[in-house]
């Protein structure tokens, strides 16, 4: 047959050119076509923190994975991608997939996270700076879990703890015929992005009544930081200090735009980014006013400065100093003005002074105001946290809501972090107030609360890491917009890393699809061959002994025949 | 699971055709050429079916669920052209009855496995994602090579002018048969929900049937003179 077959093929070639190229052609484009992906299920999944501050490396170094799925209570995990949910994660579990060098970890995270019991939320919240105190090459990655997400992992589950407790016969079985799965990334390997921009802003109110008036600066970091960046949502931390932030703008460039109410007070709002990595834009900010200009705002009086972080939830209030403030000073004022607003009008609120000098032999500055303390200006950070070493800081916990089933009842753990939007416009009140009184004695203004509740709900619906917000995103420029309503030359402000000594670099790859692909082991290709081999060879018997089957149905219509 | 299982399942594919075309004497008639002009003419059929498909028969409209028993059965009327197509192809060859069967049978099943097999097993079965219906599509293939013959032999015991006229009614219904074969398995897996590996036995006893049928007649028809 295949000389007859090159015969044709001979033919072909020397009759009809243009018939070879129909025919090679195509098939010369089918062999090369890439393969289309198929897999059984596609899903996003979001990798943890990689950065380096101050030189200094954290978070996970690597991005891509094509492993095997295993679940943690299999015996081998080395260069097996490690899937395990929020529910069952502890430390002891993660360390033990790094120490047998697993290929990756997948951390699976319920859908709807505001439902999570208490126990585990505070759990995890404390395991997140743990994880990323420790660089590691093993990427790991957290997944939304889903009905065919949560399906591969029981499957995987089961093929996983059941590989030590069968006999020799089930095990081989299990071997041929188990169906595994393959977890494949679809990214590229990560790298530092280069010239990444963070953007911070300013805007300002110019107080009325000549030269040279005293300036009040207020600051919010807008930036959000968790164990991975594209989850980090940072309601509380720090979606609630940038809402009130905008709602003090708002309150007084309403009292700015009246005669009788305009104050001689110069008001300078500045919106800083980067505020989780050591607070870069306010750093950059300072110099660039201080040393590269030649008169600023911050040059001549500033009163102090008020740092606003993490006040949406709570019943303190704590106003957070480098150096307790002398009688007869502005800062003294506001302080004074706090404490008699929250006795008077807001009795269940406890506010307190918190005294921590600023030790610059730490690798990380504690709360914002210590970078204006650094550079001699008066400044503190009111917060609802008593310190600045609290895991809800810096957590993907920290979401908008969460729901009335997850907390217990009085007397119980306070449920995870979020933002209580009534707590946070009874905060906005007291510090409005308070600064009011200290600008001019006049009565407050309304806080209203669906302002604040809008804000926050925009601000904690995009995670908002420092990686995350470039100087083009939607979160600095609706920033803009809201500060350029009501406050004037309203400014960007950008702090780049510097070029020979960076004091932060980031990298990219934090989000990626992953495919997880059903598989069956190498076996069971030889098996099939086995099988298949069989199969053919009794057909070419059965084929070969056609002859047979004819003759006995001629015999048994011959006697038919026979007889007509 | 790569090129491995993609060899598995071509091999289990075309195999049968190869051992059916080397134990059938075919090769001793110098029949490729033949065989390969049978499969240019299933080519054609099948062009033509498709452009009379798309000129006649408006898109249906209906739900999802439903099952357009009416549609689906004109559809498969015009299968009807395959038997015209083989018997087109063994009008045109001269020889022995049995010759012509199995030059137009094995052409035309060749033509089929090219056509609408080979395509999805080179994409499909060489991908990292395990399937058990690539394994169903190559034993489908055995079976379809088994019901081109035996539609092949009902095709030219039709055409006979020596046919008995106790023949004419049996020859008709497994005509009919192997016309709607497609239309019935479907209505089957509608009406009862069958898994995939019962579909495939179900079609397998369905063809085995009809070719013993068909094979009892056409040795009675032969060895009657």
């Amino acid at each position: 047959m295949f000389e007859e077959a090159s015969e044709v093929f001979d033919n072909m070639f020397k009759s009809s050119f243009p018939l070879t190229f129909i025919v090679f052609i195509p098939a010369v484009l089918i062999l090369v076509s890439p393969l289309p992906a198929e897999a059984a299920h596609e899903f996003t999944v979001y990798r943890m923190q990689q950065y380096d501050l101050q030189g200094q490396p954290y978070g996970t170094r690597n991005a891509i994975l094509n492993t095997e799925a295993r679940t943690v209570e299999a015996e081998v995990l080395s260069r097996r991608c490690v899937i395990m949910r929020l529910a069952d994660f502890s430390y002891d579990k993660y360390q033990k997939a790094l120490r047998q060098s697993a290929g990756a970890v997948v951390i699976i995270l319920p859908k709807n996270m505001s439902a999570v019991p208490q126990d585990i939320v505070q759990q995890f919240m404390e395991l997140e700076p743990e994880m990323l105190a420790t660089e590691t090459i093993v990427p790991v990655y957290f997944a939304m879990e889903d009905d065919e997400l949560m399906s591969i992992y029981t499957q995987t589950l089961t093929s996983s703890s059941s590989q030590g407790s069968l006999s020799a016969a089930e095990v081989l079985l299990h071997t041929a015929t188990a169906n595994g799965f393959q977890m494949v990334t679809s990214g590229a390997q990560s790298k530092a992005i280069n010239d990444w921009a963070i953007t911070s802003l300013e805007g300002r109110l110019a107080g009325v009544g000549g030269e040279d008036l005293p300036t009040i600066v207020v600051v919010a970091h807008y930036d959000s930081f968790g164990v991975a960046p594209w989850l980090s949502y940072g309601a509380d931390s720090n979606g609630s200090g940038v809402s009130m932030l905008l709602e003090l703008a708002r309150l007084f460039s309403k009292l700015y735009t009246y005669k009788r109410t305009h104050a001689a007070y110069n008001l300078l709002f500045f919106v800083s980014g980067g505020g989780k990595f050591n607070y870069q834009g306010t750093k950059r900010w300072l110099e660039d006013n201080l040393d590269h200009t030649d008169s600023s705002l911050l040059q001549d009086n500033v009163a102090f400065v008020l740092c606003l972080d993490t006040l949406g939830n709570g019943d303190s209030l704590h106003l957070h100093v480098s150096k307790p403030p002398k009688e007869g000073t502005p800062q003294y004022a506001l302080l004074k003005e706090l404490e008699m607003v929250v006795l008077s009008q807001y009795p269940e609120v406890k506010f307190s002074m918190v005294h921590k000098k600023i030790n610059l032999a730490d690798d990380m500055l504690a709360w914002e105001h210590e970078r204006f303390g650094i550079r001699r200006l008066p400044a503190f950070t009111l917060s609802h946290l008593p310190s600045h070493r609290l895991a809800q800081r810096s957590s993907i916990m920290d979401v908008r809501s969460v729901s009335p089933s997850s907390r217990h009842g009085a007397g119980e753990p306070p449920a995870g972090p979020h933002v209580d939007v009534k707590k946070l416009g009874r905060n906005t009140k007291v510090v409005a107030e308070a600064l009011a009184r200290v600008i001019y004695n006049l009565t407050d203004k309304q806080v209203q609360e669906e302002h604040l509740s809008a804000v926050v709900d925009w601000l904690t619906a995009q995670p908002r890491a420092a990686q995350l917000v470039d100087k083009d995103s939607s979160v600095v420029s609706t920033l803009e917009y809201h500060l350029g309503r009501y406050l004037k030359d309203v400014r960007r402000h950008y702090v780049k890393a510097d070029k020979r000594d960076p004091e932060f670099v980031f990298y990219d790859q934090l989000k990626q699809t992953m495919n997880a692909y059903r598989v069956k082991p190498a076996i069971f290709d030889l098996l099939l061959a086995v099988c298949i081999a069989a199969y053919l060879g009794m057909m070419y018997l059965a084929i070969q002994n056609f002859g047979v089957l004819y003759s006995v149905v001629r015999r048994i219509t011959q006697p038919k025949a026979k007889s007509h | 699971m790569t090129l491995f299982h993609f060899g598995n399942c071509f091999a289990l594919a075309y195999f049968p055709y190869f051992i059916t075309y080397k134990c059938s004497g075919l090769s001793e008639y110098n029949a490729f050429w033949r065989c390969v002009q049978a499969g240019a003419t299933y080519l054609f059929v099948q062009l033509c079916k498709m452009l009379f498909l798309a000129t006649f028969f408006p898109t249906w409209e209906g739900g999802a669920g439903v099952y357009d028993f009416v549609g689906e059965f004109m559809k498969a009327t015009v299968d009807l052209a395959d038997l015209l197509g083989l018997h087109l192809v063994m009008s045109r060859n001269a020889g022995k009855g049995e010759y012509k069967i199995m030059v137009a049978a094995m052409g035309w099943a060749t033509a089929e496995l090219v056509m609408s097999r080979c395509l999805p097993l080179w994409v499909g079965a060489r991908g990292i994602e395990f399937d058990w219906k690539y394994i169903q599509m190559s034993f489908d293939s055995n079976i379809s090579l088994v019901h081109y013959i035996a539609m092949a032999a009902v095709v030219w015991m039709f055409t006979r002018y020596d046919l008995p006229k106790s023949f004419r009614l049996p020859v008709t219904v497994l005509l009919a048969l192997c016309v709607y074969k497609a239309f019935l398995m479907e209505l089957f897996v509608h009406v009862f929900l069958l898994g995939s590996w019962t579909v495939l036995l179900v079609k397998a006893v369905l063809t085995g049937a009809i070719s013993l049928c068909s094979l009892f007649l056409f040795v009675t028809l032969v060895h009657s003179n």
